[in-house]
């Protein structure tokens, strides 16, 4: 398939093909990721959506080589600047992580080494990829700080995470993360556990650095308010595989697979006033044995006969949107779409 | 104080040729007819100078002090030896562990190995496996150099048995502590993160795992080090080292009590140095600990 190039002339910086990774628990495999593919493009904010054990973590943690020891990935390409990184030794992706590639990750009590000062947690990464040392590298460590919006730099580089508060550890790890000028920056569900007052502002501090440093950012989240407030691009993961991928407004306002309409429908921020709130029936299928065709199909009340026996193609709607639900075939009966759209998100 | 309620005859050499003065005059020496109280706060006088009394079984009428002066440097030298023996192989024994037990399937290998080691150590009784020590080391290495059986102060060859012996257990201790609290740290966020940045294995295991795994570690590592300077019973009557590993069952045998009391004493004191030397150096290694105790260190 030839490298997608969007209206903007910006061509994929990371192209997935059909990637299949597996877990070994207790001697079973689970398939956790099945023959995924997306492309993200150059400096695109792209948002990753789905319920808890989609699979989203896995996907960002298989583009950096981090899965855990009993994962793999069994087939497919992950493409990024003409290599595949499905195929690197451990010693190759040390060149690519926090280098090329780097993370923000969910929980910020959690993610700082507590017996190490903040400064030397930036050092280390501008020391392993940028061979900066002593003086130049805490120069450059501190320019970081200020970047990432944390006062007192000279006072704060020498602080011990406990010192920080939980939003400027968040901070603190964006300061990690953009200190080797990665060009890739995935942030997996970077404010959930950070106080709602503080929310907004790292969302904002990730949107502006976005533009200084002009990164391809990949968002995970849970939260359809952080994706209407910085996604250019969604999509959304059901059972580890997309099953839609649209802009923002296409997804947010003609959603075509009813797993997304019912993604949006439980979203309190854009029910309206006085429904009743929506929740999906039934839970996710059970990843050790293989799915046959749809797997939202059983929780699906448009599933048609077929969605039980194939897995449905992606069909295309628009240059940028794409979904995977076999209602999108022309054959398919005519079938009556819930209202979702949202007033206030978008 | 208990010790005030065994049978008086624990203060004298011999009880039983003793006239009823001389028992009363000896008593008055120790202050031991007085009320409770006075001797206790006598106890207190005595034993801040450092004064420790007298020995009257052991060998009569020469003071504690010096008794014990005698034979502690040899004791704590060994022991010191065998702590460092114990820490140099343990250490690096439970970082492999660590590291093999998640890494590939072929690298396990050195965990299982590890593991049974540690589990030898632990479940065979000490005084067998010195015995095993004793007999099959003196043998092997007398192979290459003449060695006796027995301890030598100047010959440094017999030293290298009892060291070995006594640093068995704390050794294997050492491994499976760090082992275990390695891998527990292994799966913590912040590595994952460090592996994010692009660090190797090995700094990561060296930088970040290992110290994180060694705080807890740490603050046990005074005692079990005067732990092993007290335990060397076992290891010092099997070689004939004249150190201070027999003087308390010794005494307690003899029913020397102004020994046992100072030996209690002594031991007492060092068990507690041993716990605040562990605060100490887990404060020293753990800045969340440092910084609560002082407020604000910068
Ligand atoms: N090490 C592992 N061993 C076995 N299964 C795993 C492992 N890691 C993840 N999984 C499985 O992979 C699936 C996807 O997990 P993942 O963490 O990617 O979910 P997620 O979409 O990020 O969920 P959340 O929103 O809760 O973070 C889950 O079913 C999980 O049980
Ligand atoms: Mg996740």
């Amino acid at each position: 398939m030839a490298v997608d190039t969007d209206r903007d002339g910006r061509g994929a910086i990371l192209s997935v093909r059909s990637l299949n990774v597996d877990f070994t628990l207790r001697g079973a495999r689970h398939r956790v990721l099945r023959d995924v593919s997306l492309d993200v493009r150059r400096g695109e904010n792209l948002a990753i959506v789905g319920e808890s054990g989609s699979g989203k973590s896995v996907f960002c943690k298989s583009l950096m080589g981090l899965l855990d020891a009993n994962g793999r990935v069994e087939s497919g390409e992950i493409l990024y600047e003409g290599a595949d990184l499905a195929t690197l030794t451990e010693k190759e992706w040390l060149k690519i992580r926090g280098k090329e590639i780097a993370i923000v990750m969910q929980d910020p009590m959690t993610s700082l080494n507590p017996l190490i000062p903040i400064g030397r947690q930036i050092t280390e990464a501008l020391r392993l990829h940028r061979g900066l040392k002593g003086k130049a590298a805490r120069e450059a460590a501190m320019g970081y700080l200020r970047d990432v919006g944390i006062a007192q730099p000279e006072l704060r580089f020498k602080q011990y995470p406990h010192e920080f508060s939980g939003g400027m550890r968040q901070r603190a790890v964006i300061a990690i993360a953009i200190a080797c000028r990665p060009k890739i920056l995935i942030c997996d569900e970077p404010t959930t556990a950070i106080d709602v007052t503080i929310q907004a502002q790292i969302l904002d501090l990730l949107l502006s650095l976005q533009q200084k440093y002009q990164l391809t950012t990949i968002y995970i989240t849970h939260d359809l308010g952080v994706v209407a407030r910085v996604a250019d691009r969604v999509a959304v993961m059901y059972a580890g595989d997309f099953v839609e991928i649209g802009t923002t407004e296409e997804i947010f306002y003609d959603p075509r697979h009813p797993y997304v309409w019912a993604l949006l429908s439980s979203m309190p921020q854009l029910a309206k006033k006085g429904e009743n709130l929506y929740s999906i029936e039934g839970s996710p299928p059970d990843l050790s044995s293989p799915l046959a065709g749809d797997a939202f199909a059983p929780r699906n009340r448009y599933a048609l006969k077929i969605d039980f026996v194939r897995r449905p193609p992606l069909f295309s709607l628009t240059e940028t949107h794409q979904a995977r639900s076999w209602l999108l075939d022309p054959r398919a009966p005519k079938h009556e779409r819930p209202e979702t759209k949202g007033g206030g998100a978008g | 104080m208990l010790l005030r309620l065994m049978p008086l005859e624990g203060y004298f050499n011999n009880y039983e040729k003793l006239t009823p003065t001389q028992i009363k005059v000896g008593l008055a020496k120790l202050w031991l007819d007085r009320p409770m109280a006075v001797q206790l706060g006598h106890f207190w006088q005595d034993t801040l100078r450092g004064e420790l009394g007298v020995s009257n079984k052991y060998r009569v009428n020469y003071p504690i002090g010096k008794i014990i002066a005698s034979k502690a440097p040899l004791s704590i030298q060994i022991g010191l030896m065998a702590v460092t023996l114990a820490f140099l192989l343990g250490m690096p024994l439970g970082i492999l562990m660590a590291r093999s037990a998640r890494g590939h399937s072929r690298l396990k290998i050195w965990d299982r190995f590890g593991t049974v080691v540690v589990v030898v150590i632990q479940a065979v009784p000490a005084s067998v496996y010195y015995l095993f020590i004793q007999i099959y080391g003196t043998e092997l290495l007398g192979k290459f150099f003449p060695l006796p059986t027995l301890f030598a102060r100047d010959n440094p060859l017999t030293w290298i048995l009892p060291v070995f012996s006594l640093s068995l257990s704390t050794m294997a201790w050492s491994a499976m502590w760090i082992r275990r609290y390695m891998a527990d740290e292994s799966t913590k966020d912040y590595v994952l993160l460090a592996r994010a940045k692009g660090v190797p294995a090995a700094a990561i295991s060296r930088r970040h795992i290992f110290r994180n795994a060694f705080v807890p570690l740490v603050q046990s590592v005074p005692t079990t080090i005067l732990l092993t300077l007290m335990g060397s019973l076992y290891v010092e009557s099997r070689f004939s080292i004249p150190g201070m590993g027999g003087l308390l069952v010794d005494v307690i045998k003899r029913q020397d009590n102004t020994m046992v009391q100072a030996l209690v004493l002594v031991y007492s004191g060092i068990s507690i140095v041993g716990l605040l030397l562990g605060d100490v150096a887990m404060a020293l290694l753990d800045p969340r600990v440092r910084f609560a105790g002082k407020g604000d260190a910068r």
